[in-house]
């Protein structure tokens, strides 16, 4: 009897494997910018994406995603991106190799100096900044945020920005950030590390951030990185998630 | 023979027969997996890839992201000859690969060498980055190193400089220099003037710089609106006046966190990776010449 019902299991679940087999396969080989117009098996992979976040990037982002800016974790609900444009390949290029992860097909080229220390940089020459200069900067920000008023210290901060900080070389010379490389909108209402504060803003100059997101090539299977990646997508896109 | 079909009951033939087909059926594969010219080969690509190269694939999220470094488009909008030659390019940089291997390019290419030994050392690391450490891991890191966590000290010093053997001209500006800050014309009177070794505020690791580690210890342990003792140096006899001293202090593990985190996936990284040469070694048959053991 025993034999019979493990018979009655395995025809059953074969047809299930098959299945699921040929969804994921069908579901790798669309263009992942397009399958938000297949709505089941979006539909799908928005289920089946929420339990791999879960398991592999609620403990850093938060079960809600909003990260954390006390630990400079990114919020995925929004629609700020650090890298590309937020669409569901560029999402799927950062979860497959990381951030800073030493994947050599990383993000790994925006690695934030520390200017109050001897040595800002491991492998890039760049000059320490002093006190007084971090805090011109700072005010030169809030300039550019409409927030200062001090016309000498932003005059001094705009020139440390654009020639001795060399902040302008990622930042752009317009503080708008360059999602190409991962260099962070100086002048949104979006802060990545602490509340935007001149304390914060001070932390950050003064001790670099290298925040690190680790790649999941390898470790968890192609189909669940995409279909991580649409979950993702779909916390930052409510319209579309509300279609599926 | 009826009694083969009742499945409860032990039948020798049935099962003699049932095992000797599946084995057949097996060795059937492998045979033909031998002895065809392609030896066994997955004839279908896989989802996530883009090509086979001898089963070496190419995969797809590759694929995109090189036709978007190249041409600036996504898949959907690629001209077929743009991912033609995308796919051409990286078909032909897998065949290079593999040919390399072949040639053993690695025994003879110092670049190729450096590049395969950095490669194994992320491979390493990729295990440490994507373990998330518990914050009991990282505060008993913190404890345990707590002397690197501090905020960097900031001194508003000025330095004046007084000419070689005039001891008691430095003494005297010394004394004069009061609660106020001196200005140069008060240590001009003394023959004095400022050295321009410190700007305005200066982190300590600065401070130590330009001031050399002698002034600078004498600097870090004085208090606001404070003077210092005339100290002989080479190049004349200095007097500090401190306008404001901030001294270091620990950070506290929630404003260290960041650096903390940084510090202790590093220190994973270095113990996998010594860890892993001292397995490699130990499986290893290295032989080494009488004149260097």
């Amino acid at each position: 009897m025993q034999v019979w019902i493990g018979i009655c299991f395995a025809v059953l679940l074969l047809p299930a494997l098959v299945y699921d087999g040929r969804r994921d396969a069908h579901l790798l080989a669309i263009d992942a910018d397009t399958l938000v117009l297949h709505p089941d098996l979006t539909r799908y992979a928005v289920r089946a994406g929420a339990g791999e976040f879960a398991a592999h990037c609620a403990q850093c982002h938060g079960s809600d995603a909003i990260g954390d800016p006390a630990r400079g974790v990114p919020n995925l609900t929004d629609d700020d991106w650090l890298y590309g444009m937020g669409e569901v390949s560029d999402i799927e290029r950062v979860i497959t190799y990381g951030i800073r992860s030493d994947n050599p097909k990383a993000w790994n080229l925006a690695r934030m100096p520390a200017y109050g220390t001897l040595h800002p940089s491991v492998n890039k020459n760049i000059t320490p900044l002093d006190p007084g200069q971090i805090r011109d900067v700072i005010e030169y920000l809030y300039y550019l945020q409409g927030r200062s008023r001090d016309q000498d210290a932003v005059a001094r901060g705009a020139a440390v920005y654009s020639n001795g900080g060399g902040c302008f070389d990622c930042h752009s010379i317009d503080g708008r950030g360059d999602s190409a490389i991962g260099a962070p909108n100086l002048i949104d209402k979006v802060n990545l590390y602490g509340d935007g504060s001149r304390e914060a803003l001070a932390d950050s100059i003064s001790n670099g951030r290298q925040g690190v997101c680790p790649g999941w090539i390898g470790k968890i299977s192609p189909a669940a990185i995409r279909v991580m990646a649409l979950y993702v997508y779909s916390l930052s896109h409510p319209a579309a998630a509300k279609a599926y | 023979m009826k009694g083969w079909r009742d499945a409860s009951t032990p039948h020798m033939a049935r099962s003699l027969i049932l095992m000797s087909a599946g084995a057949a059926v097996g060795l059937g594969l492998a045979g033909y997996g031998l002895f065809t010219a392609r030896g066994t080969s997955t004839l279908h690509v896989p989802p996530e890839d883009v090509a086979l190269v001898n089963q070496q694939p190419i995969s797809r999220v590759d694929f995109l992201a090189q036709l978007q470094s190249l041409y600036g488009v996504d898949l959907q909008h690629a001209s077929p000859t743009e991912r033609e030659k995308v796919l051409d390019d990286m078909i032909r940089e897998e065949l290079f690969v593999q040919r390399g291997k072949e040639l053993d390019v690695a025994s003879t290419d110092v670049d190729v060498r450096n590049a395969m030994v950095n490669a194994v050392e992320l491979e390493i690391a990729a295990d440490a980055l994507s373990s998330a450490p518990t914050e009991a891991q990282l505060n008993r890191y913190y404890q345990e190193h707590a002397e690197r966590y501090a905020k960097e000290g900031i001194m508003t010093l000025q330095d004046y400089v007084f000419p070689l053997g005039q001891f008691d001209s430095a003494t005297a500006a010394s004394a004069a220099f009061g609660a106020t800050p001196p200005t140069a014309e008060t240590a001009a009177r003394f023959n004095g003037k400022a050295s321009a070794k410190m700007g305005d505020e200066q982190f300590y690791f600065a401070a130590k710089i330009h001031l050399g580690d002698k002034l600078f210890d004498i600097a870090r342990t004085m208090a606001d609106r404070s003077t210092s003792a005339p100290v002989s140096m080479p190049d004349g006899i200095h007097v500090l006046y401190m306008l404001k001293n901030i001294k270091p202090f620990p950070l506290q593990y929630a404003e260290a966190r960041d650096r903390v985190l940084n510090d202790y996936r590093n220190a994973s990284i270095s113990h996998l990776r010594l860890g892993d040469e001292a397995f490699l070694r130990k499986r290893a048959n290295v032989l080494i010449a009488d004149d260097l053991r």
